[in-house]
């Protein structure tokens, strides 16, 4: 991953987070919020509610009040009275119920047994038992004459005036008309439990009275019909069934949010404390979702907005920051391939601007030092070619001088003695002449070095073709010493050539030459004899060839001055063989090097590039 | 002496007007508001209005000649015999003949005739059956052996009675007859009749009120209530037997169970509450004025001997059916409630219900006077054919004893048939089975002069 990246990443990153956050905090605070005052309107419609249901409550209690003090019915309380003959008045509680808008309405004789039923007739004679005179409305089941059960709110009261007591016992159903004539808020649902105990259903159920049934959802009803979504509600429901207190809760009646309502339960108690419906107040969240969601949309697409306008702007910082360092990259990269003149530019007073200036100074100096350096060289090869030349040349000439001198002493000799000394002499000068020529044609081939004829070959045959001219096959394939042609001094040849031809694009006599070179100077180096490793492989896409020798190795200091031309360790040769190999080497743009430690042997390494494998 | 001339003279005319105001004149229109259909059965008024039967029950429910002058039985009752009225004639014209009795009898009753066949012999009517049939002339008396015959006319149907039919019979709420001129019984004092049904009986008592009805019903739980509002109510003994019918088949095919509904009910209560009173309390088929014998059904209700006989055995919920008004509808409740007390479950369902019904609540009417003909015409119309045979009251009372103990008519209570009438109807009686007789009617405010 580059620079850039990195800090595209980091800072995209950074600005990311603290968005998040900051988009997250506004969220839940906004949501906080709305919750708690969506929960403060959900309260107050219903205690709104209450009210309102206990003002029914009241109007309930007010009616039957108003029944109890007519006149119509103390005049039935009188002739009661007079006379237990309950007859007469047999269909008064209807007509009664029907004039005062009650659903139900039963007339109760002194003896609390029924006089007159609006909701059921046919009861007369029986005993109601609810029938007991107190302030405040309650709640109960009542039985109707088609087998079905009811409930309503009641209110009994005792008629005035009245001998002996004659009770009014009123009410009003609670049912589905019931919740369409309460007044809702806009989004609020009423709903209407009815808790049906599989026993006896009047208010004298306890409430130590028969547990609850379960939860049927068919019982639970609104203004307009049956609850689709009533199983939704059984938990709130019953948790207000059994613990007998109010519950509230969120609910979801979809899978949509829209469609959560905040719901309270509130438990509708007989006289006795016995739950018997449970009545559901639903407001809905949908208004409140809405709201939420539009923020959080807005939180979101500013959240992306900025996380976007970040990334630009870390792309912008990116670029900013990392343009200098990828040039100054760049240019180290150019100084490291030899284009000493990379030159990068300087901006700024900062750090990288001031990196910038060091590198520009730094490249400048190297390339005045390199000058500085070149010219100490050539001074130096120049100096080392003097010493080296007039070194070579004074040897000869010392011989020519001397046997010069011999000549002009021996002319004062006798002619006979003075051929012997002139022939010995000539014979002297002609070969000094011969080493002087060999020298001066040493020196002048290394400053004519030829172009290389390049040349598709292998170079595991260059090495084979050395090894047959320097060994003979026993001394490669069994190893077997060999001495050497002047001496007793026994070698060995390690050939390791690479299974795959090593193809490369050479001159094959340079390239003799060149290993031919190392060869000599292996065996030169193991005066005792020893063996002389050539191997070659593949090195990615270059080819190794390795000259190895098992002598004495090279110190550090021999190790650098090696290839410099004039340079030898060894007491005779020109120092030219090595600077010579260097060349070919570089001519076939390749590199040599040496591995060696003292008492460990050399190795000179050639490394060429691979030619692509041959057609043929 | 003048004076005494001119005190005898007043008298006199005193004594003149007086007696003129109670002879009948003839015209005017009676108007009669009824609940049901004036003219389908039961209790269409029309009917009797413009038919004849072959016989004829009096007031006092004896069987009197009708369109039949004599009849006699042979075979054991099993074969009778019934001779025409001669010179009788049809509203349209047409002969009164053997075979338009015959005619009219068999299209009446289709195969539920008592009788098995029929026919005419000449001047008349021969019935022959499997059974006995010893109180044929009592049943033909019954406003199903009516005798009739299509016509041509709007109304499309003629009888013998002493009003014909004006208008189509298809309006069901309203029945216009006219006095038939030619009458073999004469010609009635009214000229026409006009009878608007499906009128409830607040709005007739408030026609009545207003002087828009002349004669209204009084339901028996309404009597005091009429009483009380200064009607003038002419009523019946009781004719009307209240009864719970009884399936024998289904949940009720066990007769314990049977017995046990009727010691359930309560027939105090129904007879003080919601028929006001106006009731006798019966547990036997005949009223007890007919047979004398009635106190040895008992009435009272047993709640333990009823839970005994039900042997705690829970049966499925019976359905229950009232036929009849508001007043039925009360009485088929409580006595829901009634078997409830004894264990029993009861559903009250419509009469006209798809489905099987239990019990139902039934009235029956006593259309004659004789116990044996009353009781048969009860069962046959309770759907029990039974001939009954009993020629003294011990077999009249064994007889009726194996019917009730059979519990399949539990009777409840025997209630009147009464009327409210306004001010200018005159001679208004009642027949045996509490029927009004309008045809001898006759209206007050009618002059002299509008005689035919």
């Amino acid at each position: 991953m580059s620079l850039r990246q990195k800090l595209l990443l980091l800072l995209s990153l950074m600005v990311a987070i603290i968005v998040a956050a900051v988009a997250w905090t506004v969220l839940v605070r906004i949501r906080m919020v709305f919750e708690q005052r969506d929960q403060e309107e959900t309260a107050l419609f219903v205690s709104q509610f209450q009210r309102e249901f206990q003002q029914r409550s009241a109007e309930v209690a007010a009616a039957v009040d108003r029944i109890a003090a007519s006149e119509h019915m103390r005049s039935i309380a009188f002739a009661l009275a007079q006379s237990s003959d309950a007859s007469s008045f047999l269909t008064d509680a209807q007509s009664i119920a029907q004039d005062t808008q009650l659903d139900f309405l039963e007339i109760v004789g002194p003896d609390g047994n029924i006089v007159s039923s609006a909701q059921w007739p046919a009861r007369f004679g029986y005993p109601e038992l609810a029938a007991t005179a107190g302030e405040a409305a309650f709640l109960k089941y009542e039985d109707l004459p088609d087998r079905t059960t009811a409930l309503g709110i009641f209110a009994a009261r005792a008629v005035r005036g009245a001998e002996a007591p004659v009770h009014i016992l009123g009410g009003m159903r609670l049912d589905q008309s019931f919740l369409t004539d309460l007044p809702v808020a806009p989004g609020m649902q009423i709903y209407l439990y009815n808790d049906l105990p599989a026993e006896a259903i009047t208010d004298v159920v306890s409430k130590d009275g028969p547990p609850p049934a379960e939860f049927d959802p068919r019982l639970l009803f609104s203004a307009s019909g049956a609850v689709g979504t009533a199983a939704r509600f059984q938990s709130l429901i019953d948790s207000a069934r059994r613990g007998g207190q109010p519950a509230a809760a969120v609910l979801y009646l979809t899978s949509r949010r829209q469609d959560s309502v905040n719901a309270t339960a509130i438990p509708l108690k007989s006289r006795a404390g016995a739950v018997l419906a449970v009545l559901v107040v639903a407001v809905s969240r949908s208004g409140m979702v809405d709201a939420q969601q539009h923020i959080r949309a807005i939180a979101y697409g500013v959240a992306a907005g900025g996380i976007l306008l970040a990334i630009l702007s870390s792309l912008w910082i990116a670029a900013r920051i990392s343009r200098p360092i990828e040039q100054l990259a760049q240019a180290a990269e150019q100084v490291a391939g030899g284009n000493w003149q990379a030159h990068v530019p300087e901006r700024g007073h900062d750090e990288i601007g001031a990196l910038a200036r060091s590198f520009n100074h730094m490249t400048g100096e190297l390339v005045s030092q390199r000058h500085r350096l070149v010219q100490a060289e050539r001074v130096a090869a120049w100096r080392e070619l003097a010493r080296r030349l007039a070194h070579e040349l004074k040897n000869p000439l010392f011989p020519l001088q001397l046997t010069v001198e011999n000549l002009i002493r021996a002319r004062k000799l006798p002619l006979d003695e003075f051929d012997e000394v002139f022939h010995e002499s000539t014979r002297t000068l002609g070969m000094e002449i011969a080493n002087l020529k060999t020298i001066i044609g040493r020196f002048s081939d290394f400053s004519r070095m030829p172009t290389p004829q390049l040349e598709h070959l292998d170079a595991n045959d260059a090495l084979r073709r050395v090894a047959q001219l320097y060994f003979p096959p026993a001394a490669r394939r069994e190893q077997t010493p060999v001495a050497d042609a002047n001496s007793e001094i026994e070698f060995r040849c390690k050939l390791e050539t690479a299974s795959d031809p090593l193809f490369v694009n050479v001159d094959p006599e340079l390239l003799h030459r060149a290993l031919s070179n190392l060869a000599l100077n292996a065996m030169d180096a193991m005066p005792d004899g020893g063996t002389v490793t050539l191997s070659a492989q593949s090195k990615g896409d270059a080819v190794e060839l390795r000259v190895a020798d098992t002598g004495s190795g090279l110190t550090p200091e021999e190790c650098e001055r090696l290839f410099t031309p004039y340079y030898t360790t060894k007491q005779h040769g020109t120092g030219l063989g090595l600077a010579i190999v260097q060349s070919i080497v570089a001519d076939h743009h390749g590199t040599i090097a040496v591995e060696s430690s003292a008492g460990g042997g050399a190795a000179f390494v050639i490394t060429l590039p691979r030619a692509e494998e041959s057609v043929l | 002496m003048l004076r005494q001339a001119a005190i005898s003279i007043l008298v006199a005319a005193l004594a003149l007007s007086a007696s003129a105001r109670t002879r009948p004149h003839y015209g005017g229109t009676l108007r009669v508001e009824v609940e049901g259909d004036p003219w389908q059965r039961p209790g269409g008024m029309a009917r009797r209005l413009v038919m004849d039967g072959l016989t004829t029950l009096d007031p006092d429910g004896a069987v009197q000649p009708a369109l039949a002058i004599r009849w006699a039985s042979e075979n054991d009752d099993h074969r009778w015999q019934f001779w025409l009225r001669p010179g009788v004639r049809f509203q349209n014209d047409a002969a009164l003949t053997g075979a338009a009795v015959e005619a009219s009898l068999t299209a009446s009753c289709g195969a539920s005739c008592p009788w098995s066949v029929v026919h005419a012999v000449g001047a008349s009517l021969v019935f022959t059956g499997d059974s006995p049939m010893p109180n044929l002339p009592a049943l033909l008396a019954d406003d199903l052996y009516l005798i009739g015959t299509p016509t041509d006319s709007p109304a499309g149907l003629t009888g013998t009675g002493p009003f014909a039919l004006s208008g189509d019979l298809g309006n069901h709420n309203h029945a216009r007859v006219l006095a038939n001129e030619n009458c073999w019984r004469g010609r009635p004092f009214l000229d026409a009749i006009e009878i608007t049904g499906s009128r409830s009986v607040r709005d007739q008592w408030l026609d009545l009120s207003v002087g828009r009805a002349d004669l209204v019903e009084v339901p028996a739980e309404q009597m005091r209530q009429a009483r009380d509002q200064r009607l003038t109510v002419i009523a019946s003994p009781p004719v009307s037997l209240l009864a719970l019918s009884l399936s024998d088949s289904g949940a009720l095919a066990n007769p314990n169970l049977r017995a046990a509904l009727a010691l359930a009910v309560d027939r105090t209560a129904l007879s003080n509450v919601i028929f006001q009173k106006q009731g006798e309390i019966t547990a036997s088929l005949l009223p007890a004025s007919l047979t004398g014998y009635a106190f040895l059904f008992p009435a009272d209700r047993d709640l333990d001997k009823a839970h005994e006989l039900r042997g705690g055995v829970t049966p499925p919920t019976l359905t229950l059916a009232a036929e009849g008004g508001a007043a039925m509808q009360l009485a088929a409740q409580r006595i829901a409630l009634n078997l409830h007390d004894a264990g029993f479950s009861v559903q009250v369902v419509n009469a006209a219900a798809p489905q099987h019904i239990d019990l139902t609540l039934r009235r029956f009417t006593l259309e004659s006077s004789q116990p044996q003909a009353g009781m048969e015409s009860i069962l046959r119309a309770a759907g029990l054919a039974v001939s009954i045979r009993a020629q003294t009251p011990a077999e009249l009372y064994k007889t009726e004893r194996e019917i009730v103990d059979a519990h399949l008519l539990i009777p409840l209570l025997y209630l009147p048939r009464a009327f409210a009438v306004s001010g200018r109807v005159r001679d208004l009686r009642l027949g045996a089975d509490g029927t009004p007789l309008l045809d001898g009617v006759s209206l007050s405010d009618v002059q002299p002069d509008a005689a035919p």
